[in-house]
């Protein structure tokens, strides 16, 4: 095929090679190093850390900074609440929108059309920050979890992306199922779901992120401080420089800001870093399959 | 019940009498009911979350009450628009604003993941290719409230590494978050390090779908590098650039409410502050519904005016659409 020409094809150094691997490399580093620099500060000694100097490696090494983190109640009411919104909220949202995504995929159903215009328009068009704000308040979610779980239950993005995958399955699947005698119900649960496993780990995935980090939903809907997710802790404490109340033990009053700053942003995020490196693998073959045509 | 079943009734059916379009109907949904219990609760979601809010988006031509409800507030037609366009102090700053950023980002942020993505792709190692896909998607899964924490930390006057570099070679520090002129920037390129990596991940998806046949045969044509990726490459996957770049049209009206919540303090307010949170500082701070309901049904009418338009152009001159 290619002996003839094999000679100019032969692997020239080749300068587009050279510079793709010098710029992702770079840029790979610069992605990783916020993290890097969070972990030193926060485990470097705060003598050091309060006098300023430059640290890009550990100097010292003390924990007293988590120490002071942890002592805080409002970091575990928040962290608890965040846990909680994660878990109802990712597995009502992964069941809500596969559930929905798998009816509106199936090519025979009457209103097909219908319900995925019916979908994919409030991808277009929405009634943005205040009507929704007005809908939340008159059902009466204000200042409860559910105000962060049940408005952004679904996000239309993850049902395209799934209904997509669902309709890439073959038809003889379900049709051999329906000849056995299976119901819908059972086709969907039984094999429907074992079969869009790689799309549908990628959205649960996609949700837990968005539960744990979402900022907004907090700060529109939640008063009472015991109730505020994490990410809203977070601001307070590490944006808005709310810290008096983490110096109210007297132990803590010495103690740098950065280094009680970056021992709070590392708490917060451990629980991401943790579940990240093993999930990566699955959503870079979930998305492929989906996407492409949002 | 059972397919078979309900394919011969239906047979029966049709030789007695044409059913009509309403028995039809019936008996579909009577077939498919499981398949409409599935999409019920989804679209019960639907109706309360997505669409009952487009209906209160009507509130922006009442002197809305949130006491008295919609019944007991008084008609005002266009008057808050009126207000808006002519008369309010900062409207219009808000939308130059959101406007600059967004123009700003798809000049210098748009093409970024397309060219990072032709990068990945002569990585030949596939070991280090994981790697480093693993390394730029990590800041995507961080929120807003870290990342741009650890933005102020750099840039922080006293206390930031980049001023700590910058008076190590003998310079003077800089009140970067509070200086007006560079706060558009610091959005787009701390927008740039988060998600420019995670970006990639749907060019690679279009690059990996691409026919290697290509490529031998521009091989046997003696091509180059360079060359396979302008003729090649680029023309493959410019539908999805297309679809890109109209979902981000679309969105010019739109900045991100959680990154400049974070990154915004009232001093850079002049340059930094959009719509979003203009909308959730009047709106639900000072309780002026109707006003700032008003400038969220302008934002969301001139986002979907564009995406149609935009994408009606895309559709007649180049045959590539959204839909």
């Amino acid at each position: 095929m290619k002996n003839h020409s094999g000679n100019i094809i032969k692997p020239e150094v080749d300068a587009i090679k050279i510079f793709s691997y010098t710029i992702m490399t770079i840029f790979a580093i610069m992605c990783l190093f916020p993290f890097y620099y969070i972990v030193v500060v926060s485990i470097s000694d705060p003598q050091s850390v309060r006098e300023g100097q430059l640290i890009l490696w550990p100097k010292g090494f003390s924990l007293d900074a988590y120490k002071v983190t942890f002592q805080h109640a409002r970091f575990y009411s928040s962290f608890q609440v965040s846990l909680i919104r994660t878990i109802i909220g990712t597995a009502s949202g992964i069941t809500l929108s596969s559930s929905l995504a798998y009816a509106v995929s199936r090519k025979y159903l009457r209103g097909r059309k219908f319900f995925t215009i019916f979908i994919v328009f409030t991808m277009l068009f929405n009634g943005g920050i205040i009507p929704t704000y007005l809908v939340v308040r008159y059902t009466g979610l204000i200042d409860t979890i559910w105000a962060l779980i049940l408005p952004n239950l679904m996000n239309t993005f993850n049902v395209v992306v799934l209904m997509n995958f669902f309709r890439s399955i073959p038809d003889e699947i379900e049709e051999s199922a329906k000849i056995d005698g299976a119901n819908d119900l059972i086709i969907f649960f039984r094999l429907m779901i074992p079969v869009a496993m790689p799309s549908i780990a990628t959205i649960t995935l996609f949700i837990a992120v968005y539960h744990w980090n979402a900022l907004m939903d907090g700060i529109l809907y939640i008063n009472t401080p015991v109730k505020k997710p994490l990410q809203v802790y977070l601001n307070d404490i590490v944006v808005a420089g709310q810290t008096d109340d983490l110096f109210g033990d007297s132990s803590a009053r010495w103690m740098p800001t950065l280094s009680l700053k970056t021992a709070t942003i590392f708490a917060s995020t451990l629980p991401i870093l943790m579940v990240y490196p093993f999930l990566q693998r699955y959503f870079v073959k979930g998305i492929m399959v989906g996407s492409v045509k949002g | 019940m059972n397919i078979n079943t309900v394919k011969n009734n239906q047979a029966v059916e049709t030789v007695k009498n044409r059913p009509g379009y309403w028995r039809q109907l019936r008996k579909d949904i009577i077939k498919d009911r499981w398949l409409y219990v599935l999409l019920f609760p989804g679209v019960i979601w639907y109706i309360i979350y997505r669409y009952l809010p487009m209906l209160g988006l009507s509130i922006a031509f009442f002197d809305f009450n949130i006491v008295k409800g919609i019944s007991g507030s008084k008609f005002v037609g266009f008057e808050y628009f009126r207000y808006i366009f002519f008369e309010h102090r900062n409207f219009w700053q808000l939308v130059e604003n959101t406007l600059a950023i967004n123009v700003i980002k798809l000049v210098f942020y748009f093409p970024i993941p397309i060219v990072f993505a032709i990068m990945l792709n002569e990585i030949m190692s596939v070991k280090y290719k994981r790697t480093l896909q693993t390394l730029i998607y990590l800041p995507h899964f961080v929120s807003w409230v870290v990342f741009g924490s650890i933005i102020i930390t750099f840039l922080s006057p006293s206390e930031g590494i980049v001023n700590q570099i910058i008076e190590a070679f003998g310079g003077k520090s800089i009140f970067f978050m509070s200086e007006p002129k560079y706060f558009r920037w610091i959005v787009v390129a701390s927008d740039i390090w988060k998600e420019a990596g995670w970006g990639t991940i749907i060019y690679l998806a279009a690059i990996t779908g691409i026919d290697p046949q290509l490529y031998e045969a521009a091989k046997i044509d003696s091509a180059n590098k360079l060359q396979l990726i302008r003729h090649i490459t680029i023309p493959c996957i410019s539908e999805t650039i297309v679809v890109m770049l109209l979902l981000d049209i679309g969105r010019i009206m739109n900045v991100g409410f959680e990154q400049i919540y974070v990154l915004a303090n009232p001093t850079v307010y002049s340059t930094g502050d959009v719509i979003s949170t203009y909308v959730h500082r009047i709106g639900i701070g000072n309780g002026r519904f109707s006003l700032t309901t008003a400038i969220g049904l302008f934002q969301s009418v001139i986002g979907f005016s564009l995406l149609v338009t935009c994408n009606a152009i895309s559709k007649k001159s180049f045959d590539k659409s959204l839909w």
